[in-house]
């Protein structure tokens, strides 16, 4: 598994979209519900930017593996 | 204002307007129905596996449409609507499933197009050999699969309310049917007569249609909801008035952490995405290339469809009819429902109040019977897919098996077709018993079921990773770790006490796969290895280029 440098690139980067997405890094921007002030980023809720960003990041991953990994049939192995 | 209110206040067909639109939706499904089985060949491949040729544009949309239930447009926004935001993390589940799509789905697909495998326990119990993985994997999927179409079943009663919630009970031979009861009635015998008749291919053909509906009805609410606020800025200038509560984890129910969350989206989503309905889809995929496209179709479209589409609508909800906080729980505004339970008809109540902002009533009314045929759709399309991949379990697992090993193709696929009536009437008779059980609460105890099935059919997890990729498992492994999983979900299921609260900070599947994969692995390490030869067997299959 995960045999070329950028399968492995791409596995880190949809794992730490994960951990940091829905995962632990979702501490980091999690507004305090006792403080309004921290809900919204650039005009909306800042766990709708979260979100939407790290589908971005995985959405990518996956784009950028459908194009250079998985053709003819190989994937990460290859 | 009720449904009928909106739907009749249209000069479109009278107050006809769902009528005509439901029953020319029926009438489609019909005539899918009939060209699949004009296509269809009498074999148990093609019944089963539309002769493994199907093409990307049908497998993703099937593929879609099966991965999403009723819960697309009911209970997914009712989850959103009740504890606000943080459950918008929730489709970051999707890219995962979605790369599942061709990771596992091609060597699946490979693999079963090689050694003629119909059921997932045909693989895993062909690998490991023996009898007792393949009814171990068998069970888990029936497991997974009964109580999904008993809830498919009970939406098609509960969008009939909807749809004619004024319409008086139905006379049928001297018996009177509530809508409700028209309405359960109406979607098992048309979606039992279609996967009867046309098989795998019928059901993938009326799954195109439906997955085209879902994504329609979910895409237009949440452009409606923004037009309703006045755009963008207007709806999150909107939404920053709710309460910080609602904008942040782990919202009112207190319960998406991110331990929750992180578990669901790795784990639970790829224990939806190889229950026994989608690997059947892998195998029945035409090649490589269509797993592949379906793969980047399922991860880029259905987030889309969730994060931009209908969770914004269920958010715009809070603003429109705010939930209540009281002393036994969130109850949703009158508008919406009296019961707690009732948070999941939110989209219904938002699609009538924004989509006629939109587009005017006339329109307005014809887009939101489109929306409610796509809760139609979604129910139906997820019902035909399991009930379809029932039939093929017992079938090909249990009576080909154990009952009847000389049957021939011919008495196994009307077998199957006998499952799938039986399969059927079954879940319609729970339905109805439950429904006029009184104080018993038939529907708390079907989401349970629910969520217990999706924990099952992730315990097929440790073992289908071990088959497609690393080959160090045993054959009393792959049983212990199996039994250890799903035995332990059913423990904290029922006795969730017992994880000590481990089950309020990680979703029970991740606990069964733990558990599961330890026993697994320790097992396997002294226990008699699979034979070489087969191992190398899989291997040489898996890497072909086809």
């Amino acid at each position: 598994m995960l045999k070329t440098r950028l399968s492995k690139i791409l596995a880190s980067i949809f794992l730490f979209a994960l951990i940091m997405g829905p995962g632990p890094g979702l501490y980091l921007v999690n507004p305090s519900p006792n403080n309004p002030s921290t809900t919204t980023f650039l005009g909306m809720p800042v766990l709708f930017a979260w979100a939407s960003f790290w589908f971005f990041v995985q959405a990518g991953v996956v784009l950028v593996a459908y194009r250079k990994l998985w053709t003819n049939g190989k994937d990460l192995d290859e | 204002m009720s449904n009928w209110h909106i739907l009749a206040a249209t000069d479109i067909a009278g107050e006809h307007l769902p009528h005509f639109m439901l029953g020319g939706y029926m009438l489609l499904l019909v005539w899918l129905c009939y060209l699949g089985y004009r296509k269809g060949k009498a074999t148990e491949e093609d019944y089963y596996l539309a002769g493994r040729g199907q093409g990307a544009i049908v497998t993703s949309l099937t593929i879609m449409a099966t991965f999403f239930s009723s819960a697309a447009l009911l209970g997914i926004p009712g989850v959103v609507y009740r504890d606000g935001i943080s459950f918008f993390l929730f489709a970051l589940n999707l890219p995962v499933a979605g790369a599942a799509v061709y990771l596992l789905g091609d060597r699946i697909r490979k693999l079963g197009k090689a050694r003629g495998y119909v059921t997932p326990a045909d693989l895993v119990g062909d690998y490991y050999g023996g009898t007792e993985v393949r009814l171990l994997a068998a069970a888990t999927s029936a497991l997974y699969v009964l109580p999904y179409v008993i809830m498919q079943i009970k939406a098609g009663g509960y969008l009939a309310q909807r749809l004619f919630p004024e319409a008086p009970p139905l006379e049928f031979f001297g018996s009177s049917f509530t809508m409700y009861e028209t309405g359960v009635w109406a979607l098992s015998f048309l979606t039992m007569a279609y996967v009867l008749v046309g098989g795998m291919r019928s059901v993938a053909w009326t799954d195109v249609i439906q997955g085209i509906l879902l994504i329609f009805g979910m895409l237009v609410a949440g452009l409606a909801t923004i037009v309703y606020f006045g755009g963008l800025g207007g709806y999150f200038e909107a939404v920053s008035t709710l309460p910080a509560m609602a904008l942040s984890a782990p919202g009112y129910s207190d319960k998406w952490n991110p331990g929750m969350l992180f578990t669901i989206c790795a784990f639970a989503s790829l224990g939806s995405i190889i229950q026994p309905g989608q690997w059947m889809r892998f195998y029945a995929a035409k090649d490589s290339n269509t797993l592949r496209k379906s793969a980047l179709v399922f991860s880029v479209v259905l987030p889309v469809c969730f994060l931009f589409g209908i969770m914004l609508v269920a958010l715009g909800g809070q603003i429109l009819f705010p939930p209540g906080i009281t002393a036994e729980g969130i109850i949703p505004h009158p508008s919406v429902g009296a019961q707690s339970s009732e948070v999941d008809q939110i989209v219904i109540v938002m699609i009538q109040r924004v989509v006629p902002e939109m587009l005017g009533i006339t329109f307005g009314a014809v887009v939101v019977t489109m929306i409610l045929i796509a809760v139609l759709a979604a129910s139906m399309s997820t019902a035909d897919s399991n009930l379809h991949a029932l039939s093929a379990v017992l079938t090909r697992d249990v009576y080909d098996r154990f009952i009847r090993p000389q049957a021939d193709e011919r008495e196994r696929t009307w077998v199957g077709r006998i499952v799938i009536v039986i399969a059927t009437m079954a879940a319609v008779a729970l339905v109805e018993w439950s429904q006029k059980a009184g104080a018993f609460n038939p529907l708390e105890l079907i989401s349970q079921l629910m969520l217990l099935a999706i924990a099952f059919s992730s315990q097929l997890l440790p073992i289908a990773i071990d088959v497609l990729f690393l080959n160090k498992g045993t054959r009393q492994g792959a049983i212990a770790g199996l039994t250890a999983g799903i035995g332990l979900v059913l423990l904290l299921t029922i006795k969730p006490e017992w994880s000590f609260g481990i089950t309020k900070i990680v979703h029970v599947s991740a606990v069964g796969i733990a558990a599961n994969a330890i026993v697994f692995g320790f097992v396997s390490r002294v226990t008699k290895k699979v034979p070489q030869k087969r191992i190398d067997e899989f291997r040489r299959i898996i890497k072909a280029k086809w």
